[in-house]
């Protein structure tokens, strides 16, 4: 992994954030022993995950996130004289997300699926035995993990690749898990085609893509960084690009260094593709530029050295977004949804 | 190509230390080694380039200027190849040959007007075209061969001389000279060694020159994105920390690599801190997320080439693009010896290769097999994302170019690197 085991983070660690920076948060490693009792083990493990990265992308979080809250769901008993839809959401739910939260800002698909589950408690009639609820709630969970994770995560993948025609060149940015898979889906019906990638020398996920897609029989070239970054999208026709999120006005949260491919891409004249699952949606916020909602890359904070995880890709340099549900306009997510 | 020597690494200094003890062929051949080894680079070119004119000058043989075009224009030549991917070499070398120009002109002039025999016609034309004039022609590469220059000084030399029409431009060349011969190869050999002299403090003065319009450039709060400070950009820095109090983000393309010791621009960064300067040191490619808090862009450039276009080290160009996008201005900091009186080629705007190996282990082999890795080094700015040239002779925009480039270069020297005979 690209984050070998440290020594426990110190406390003053936001000391290193420049002024003009301060506002943004940052993750940070609670040890155990400081977690509030209420939360649960399962909770605790993921937590730990996603202040160390080993959870990163919002889909990989929001999966954990889901499955914990079932581990924390099927044990609950509601107290004598309380109901499960009064005193579920303040005194279990809320501890654990609280958790979550301070180990790393929950991502926007996170607080989705959460709202979507407190709504959801809240239908509750006060009289619901406690059993029918809980049964409710697991499968609520259930179908959420199935229709807009996995069933997403496939349909988005064969639209994306129906979309590719043979002798495309298709660059991508770093590794996303849409990109991967819509690529090999590609290769597997028959397209033939080439990939760019081009990598994040500060991540290097670019280069396991490589690999992978190497092994697949898909001709590779494969630029280290951001260099030459004009003429390779030029001779692009696709640039396919995962999102961490995409806002109420269309803008895009990616990984660092996505807005200056997608600028240059479609300045180049390529097609500019944002794969992204509409739980990642936001209908509420508005992003108009990277400094509004980002995070800071906790092992990249010092004095030598800082890094935000996320920059935000403005609506007028992306062509369209490909979601579970419709080829959609970038520009108009919501109707997305 | 000579061994390498591990226990003294030869670089520009050494090479220049021993240019007095070295034969000229040699130290021609050591410049050629380094600047293929890209032991010299950058800046460096055009220091090295006019310490080895220097030398041709100096100890090449030659009786007319012709010969000495000639000298100074071949050397050029071999340094130009060794290192097409530097541009400042070929300006160096037209630099000089205008140099060698001008002082064959005045030394005509003088003789001309001292001598009283000639006839009042004969005084009058050599006076009659100026010797600039050849400068103010506006700029337009010459699509000529090696012999267009020599054919434009000879014509001058037939002005000068008591020319019959009928003889031919060599006779009319070499009549007068031969019997001013000894002492005017003698005085024009150390005009034009003077003139290398001042082309090279010029050189060494433009870092010091550029950066004492810092305090102008850059305002009490500003947050200043530096991408790869060069030593121009350093200085500029530096000066402008003297009077300033800002902040200035650093970003550069590639993580340090781990054998590093110090952190990326530690000596810098300690210096501007010890003024009370800020620094952020920036771990990322992707520069848009910082651009809305920048108020404005600085790097050097390798090259500016006539249309106003620059080449730079790769990855400045993200950081013009992200600038252009947020309207923020785009000042490049470099030397008028870095103007190029021509159009960028192709392979410049595609961006040169580097090695890759530093990205992708070798010993992978299931990595590497059948991957193609394209790691470049070079990238190419488009005029229009650049704001101000900063230069040793103040600022400029792009619609004042030709003007300098005129008073720098003269036009038989432009082609010179088509001159170069593409092999």
């Amino acid at each position: 992994g690209r984050r070998p085991s440290m020594p426990p983070v110190e406390r003053d660690v936001r000391g290193g954030i420049p002024e003009c920076f301060s506002h943004i948060s940052m993750a940070k490693r609670i040890p155990l022993s400081q977690a509030h009792k209420d939360v649960h083990p399962a909770v605790l493990v993921i937590g730990q995950q996603m202040a160390t990265f080993a959870l990163k992308d919002s889909i990989s979080r929001l999966r954990a996130t889901l499955l914990a809250f079932r581990k924390v769901i099927e044990p609950y008993e509601t107290p004598k004289g309380n109901s499960l839809s009064r005193h579920f959401v303040p005194h279990v739910l809320n501890p654990q997300i609280e958790y979550l939260t301070e180990c790393r800002p929950m991502c926007f698909a996170m607080g989705n699926a959460i709202r979507l589950l407190k709504a959801k408690v809240n239908k509750f009639d006060i009289d619901t035995p406690e059993d029918e609820a809980k049964e409710g709630l697991l499968e609520w969970i259930d179908f959420l993990i199935n229709e807009r994770i996995t069933l997403a995560e496939y349909v988005i993948a064969q639209n994306a690749a129906q979309s590719i025609n043979d002798g495309d060149t298709i660059v991508t940015y770093g590794r996303h898990r849409l990109v991967e898979k819509t690529l090999l889906g590609a290769k597997k019906i028959g397209k033939s085609f080439d990939v760019t990638i081009i990598d994040d020398p500060y991540e290097l996920g670019g280069q396991e893509l490589a690999t992978v897609l190497r092994e697949a029989g898909i001709d590779v070239v494969y630029s280290p960084n951001l260099g030459g970054l004009r003429p390779k999208v030029a001779a692009a026709s696709n640039l396919f690009l995962g999102g961490e999120a995409i806002f109420a006005n269309g803008a895009l949260q990616a990984p660092s260094g996505t807005a200056d491919v997608a600028m240059a891409a479609m300045n180049a004249g390529a097609k500019v593709i944002v794969l992204c699952e509409t739980i990642n949606f936001d209908r509420e916020r508005v992003s108009v530029d990277a400094l509004t909602y980002n995070e800071i890359d906790p092992e990249r904070c010092t004095a030598e050295s800082f890094r935000l995880l996320f920059d935000n890709t403005h609506d007028k340099y992306i062509t369209g977004v490909i979601t579970e549900f419709e080829f959609g306009g970038g520009n108009s997510p919501a109707q997305a949804i | 190509m000579a061994p390498s020597q591990p226990s003294h690494t030869p670089n520009l200094d050494k090479l220049i230390k021993s240019l007095r003890v070295q034969s000229l062929e040699a130290s021609i051949e050591s410049l050629i080694f380094l600047l293929k080894r890209r032991q010299v680079k950058g800046d460096e070119c055009a220091r090295a380039t006019a310490q080895i004119l220097r030398q041709v000058v100096a100890k090449s043989k030659w009786h007319d200027v012709d010969q000495l075009l000639s000298r100074v224009q071949s050397a050029g030549l071999r340094l130009t190849q060794a290192a097409p991917h530097e541009p400042v070499i070929g300006n160096i070398v037209r630099r000089v040959l205008g140099l060698i120009r001008d002082e064959a002109c005045e030394d005509r002039n003088a003789d001309d007007l001292g001598s009283e025999a000639a006839s009042d016609i004969q005084s009058l034309a050599p006076t009659a075209p100026p010797p600039q004039k050849p400068a103010l022609v506006p700029i337009r590469p010459a699509p000529s061969i090696l012999t267009t220059g020599l054919q434009v000084s000879k014509s001058m030399f037939n002005l000068l001389s008591v020319a019959d029409p009928g003889d031919t431009p060599m006779t009319g060349a070499s009549t007068p000279m031969s019997q001013a011969q000894p002492a005017s190869v003698h005085a024009l050999r150390s005009e034009v060694m003077d003139g290398i002299e001042e082309i090279l403090d010029e050189i060494h003065q433009a870092d010091d020159q550029i950066a004492s319009f810092a305090d102008i450039q850059i305002h009490p709060g500003d947050y200043v994105l530096v991408y790869q400070p060069s030593r121009t950009v350093e200085k500029f820095l530096i000066k402008a920390a003297s009077k300033r109090r800002f902040t200035v983000i650093i970003g550069s393309l590639d993580p340090p690599s781990p054998s590093a010791t110090e952190a990326p621009y530690a000596a810098l960064r300690k210096k501007l801190n010890a003024a009370g300067v800020q620094t952020i040191n920036l771990a990322s490619n992707g520069l848009m997320a910082y651009i809305p808090r920048v108020n404005k862009v600085i790097f050097g450039a390798k090259a500016v080439y006539q249309n106003g276009g620059l080449l730079v080290d790769s990855g400045s160009c993200i950081a013009a693009h992200a600038a252009h996008e947020y309207l923020k201005p785009v000042i490049v900091l470099c030397g008028v010896y870095k103007f190029c009186p021509e159009d960028p080629s192709d392979e410049v705007s595609q961006g040169a290769l580097g090695n890759p190996s530093s990205f992708v282990s070798y010993g992978n082999g299931q990595a590497v097999n059948g991957l193609e890795i394209e790691n470049t080094v070079t990238d190419y700015i488009p005029p229009e994302l650049v704001d101000v040239y900063l230069t040793n002779l103040g600022p400029q925009t792009r619609h004042h170019l030709a003007s300098i480039l005129a008073d720098h270069y003269k036009t038989e020297d432009i082609g010179f690197s088509f001159q170069l005979g593409e092999p």
